[in-house]
């Protein structure tokens, strides 16, 4: 199993002030840190139009975390891809790919906020849609010298990616949020999925759904991988475990779940600002695993055991995580 | 006068040597002195660079003192992203970043849509909750034709507020966003190539700064710069709030080889820039780099780069 992680700094919490440009200065810090720790891949996520200044184009994060590494894979996690055109995200990752030398992995999402849609000036209903073409044209532009590509929504007749990356092509994650039409989707369309934050019975359904739809699609089993993000929280005792865990959840979680519409409820119907014990919240507090080293590690065992390939820990403990477990891996 | 680099990716064959060479020579100018280093979004070969502002931010990490300028059509680029990309590598830098608007000729675009990103992406590094109506610009999307021409913010509203918090919005779009991050400088650089009349125009009465790229022949753009500074006169606008930008190949100890580089010795040099700038008010030479191994930064820092201070 892979591991993979993420910096703090690129945004600016209400409860943690501090200056955005040291916040800048400590993901790359973070970066170069967990390049000597051993992590995989590095990540940076994205978002706009936010108070606190949050990153809104993860590629250029991880151009600064390129100049102070050489070793760690550099994966955007989620890159809104319905929020660009799909030629130009391609070039950006190309280029951050000459840059690295080839470290770039692209986490790509369809995101939900509705400002982030208006603002940026694409219909956010056709998200889903416009994700699944985007990738296929992203896939193609780092793969191929020319391609057409005829969709609904993007269209390309003989088009052509300048810089040429370095990975052809460039690997791709469907970025999948927690549920299972979006895990049907990513199957159908062949694309490894990783999948956010969720209870292990959730993710078994999950994983199941996706390679069910994807076999089903006639892809091979070799490309229906699975990584998953996953919050772990680790103390000595739970209880300490879990203060760690209402740490993050009072600084960001309880904000960024509750009040933008990423939970949805079993219609498929986004939830904004519910009471904290709304199921679909209480099962997202329930994914950010609290536990011993020794419990998480039997946790992401578990994971493994399904077939997941990488996980994604953003955990501020990257130490204790290199130290206690990533040696119990691989 | 200060002195910067600048790359010519179309030409280059690999983008890993060249773009590995550019990062090397910036890092060492930075160490010799000189001032900025520019990069220009291009898409002609296998080496272009259609993302400047990732290579610069790149860079802004290997260096901490040398200006970041990154040269952006408007073709292909959603100004809000512009606007957020060089807010982001201003940060990055800590206020060393600066925007260049290519010129509408070479996008085959209507001079107005790079005139009103301009506006735009300035309205959006200072700007709280605002929105803008163009002819070419809507932010946000859903901005009405009944909006007023240009960036227009909420009325005040009194202590009685109406205020919510983003986080307690919920489904709603608002008609006014902020764009964010803000850059670490609150008013970055804006420069405009000023190849067409109407841009000369436009940048000269707007406080936005003249660039000349290294294709232009010299002569043209003495006249493009001196016609600039008249109209910027006439306009009232103050010189010291503009940096005029002129890009050049440097040809060493050699006829330069055509009318839009410089060339000679050090001596010829010097008394041609400094000419430049007794014409045109020129504060800012780039150097634009033709390939690997493309003239001396040592002996140019050595021999040229003082005799232009004073």
């Amino acid at each position: 199993m892979e591991f993979w992680t993420g910096g703090t700094g690129l945004a600016r919490m209400r409860a943690m002030p501090s200056s955005l440009a040291d916040g800048y200065d400590t993901f790359v810090d973070e970066a170069v840190t967990a390049e000597k720790l051993g992590f995989a891949a590095y990540g940076a996520p994205e978002h706009h139009f936010m108070y606190d200044g949050f990153i809104p184009f993860p590629l250029e994060a991880l151009a600064a975390a390129a100049a102070a590494t050489s070793k760690i894979r550099l994966v955007t996690g989620a890159m809104l891809l319905p929020l660009y055109d799909p030629l130009d995200a391609a070039e950006a990752a190309a280029t951050l790919d000459v840059i690295s030398g080839g470290r770039v992995k692209l986490g790509l999402g369809m995101g939900y906020r509705p400002m982030e849609f208006d603002g940026l000036g694409t219909a956010k209903k056709t998200r889903g849609t416009r994700l699944v073409e985007a990738i296929e044209v992203l896939r193609r532009a780092t793969a191929e010298d020319t391609f057409d590509f005829e969709g609904k929504h993007y269209n390309y007749d003989g088009a052509s990616l300048s810089p040429t990356p370095v990975q052809r092509p460039i690997e791709i994650w469907f970025c999948g949020g927690t549920s299972e039409r979006a895990a049907r989707r990513a199957g159908e369309a062949g694309v490894p999925y990783w999948l956010a934050n969720s209870p292990y019975e959730a993710t078994e359904a999950i994983v199941e759904e996706y390679r069910r739809a994807g076999r089903e699609a006639g892809w091979p089993d070799e490309r229906l991988r699975v990584a998953a993000f996953k919050d772990v929280f680790i103390g000595n005792q739970i209880a300490e475990a879990e203060s760690l865990r209402q740490v993050m959840l009072d600084v960001f979680y309880e904000e960024h779940i509750l009040g933008y519409g990423y939970l949805v409820d079993d219609d498929g119907q986004h939830v904004y600002n519910p009471p904290k014990d709304h199921p679909m919240y209480r099962r997202f507090v329930d994914s950010l695993f609290c536990g011993t080293a020794e419990m998480v590690v039997e946790e992401l065992k578990r994971y493994e055991a399904l077939g997941v390939e990488a996980v994604f820990l953003p955990s501020p403990q990257r130490q204790l995580i290199a130290e206690k477990i990533m040696p119990e891996f691989n | 006068m200060r002195v910067g680099l600048s790359w010519d990716f179309d030409a280059a064959a690999s983008g890993v040597s060249s773009f590995g060479l550019a990062l090397g020579e910036a890092a060492t100018a930075a160490r010799l002195g000189y001032d900025s280093a520019w990069v220009r979004e291009s898409r002609m070969g296998p080496a272009s660079c259609p993302h400047p502002t990732l290579l610069l931010t790149a860079l802004s990490r290997k260096d901490a003192t040398v200006q970041l300028r990154s040269i952006r059509e408007v073709v292909r680029a959603n100004p809000v992203r512009l606007a957020e990309e060089i807010a982001v590598l201003d940060q990055f830098s800590r206020g060393r970043a600066g925007l260049v608007l290519a010129s509408a000729g070479r996008q085959g675009r209507p001079p107005g849509q790079v005139h009103e990103t301009a506006d735009f992406v300035r309205s959006a590094w200072v700007e709280d909750e605002f929105r803008y109506r163009g002819n070419h610009v809507r932010f946000p999307a859903h901005t009405g034709d009944d909006a007023p021409s240009g960036t227009s913010t909420p009325e005040a509203r009194g202590s009685a507020g109406g205020y919510a918090p983003q986080w307690e919005w919920g489904p709603a779009m608002p008609d006014y966003l902020t764009i964010t991050p803000k850059p670490h400088n609150p008013r970055p650089p804006v420069y405009a190539e000023i190849d067409d009349d109407e841009t000369l125009e436009w940048a000269a009465t707007s406080g936005v700064s003249p660039f000349i790229a290294a294709d232009v022949p010299t002569d043209e753009a003495v006249d493009r710069l001196v016609r600039y500074r008249k109209v910027a006169d006439s306009a009232g606008r103050s010189r010291v709030e503009v940096e005029v930008v002129l890009e050049r190949a440097i040809v060493a100890e050699a006829d330069p080889g055509d009318d839009s580089a410089l060339g000679g010795d050090a001596t010829g040099i010097v008394a041609t820039v400094r000419d430049l700038h007794a014409e045109t008010g020129l504060g800012h030479l780039v150097w634009q780099r033709r390939g690997p191994g493309d003239g001396d930064l040592f002996r140019f820092a050595v021999d040229v780069y003082p005799l232009l201070q004073g």
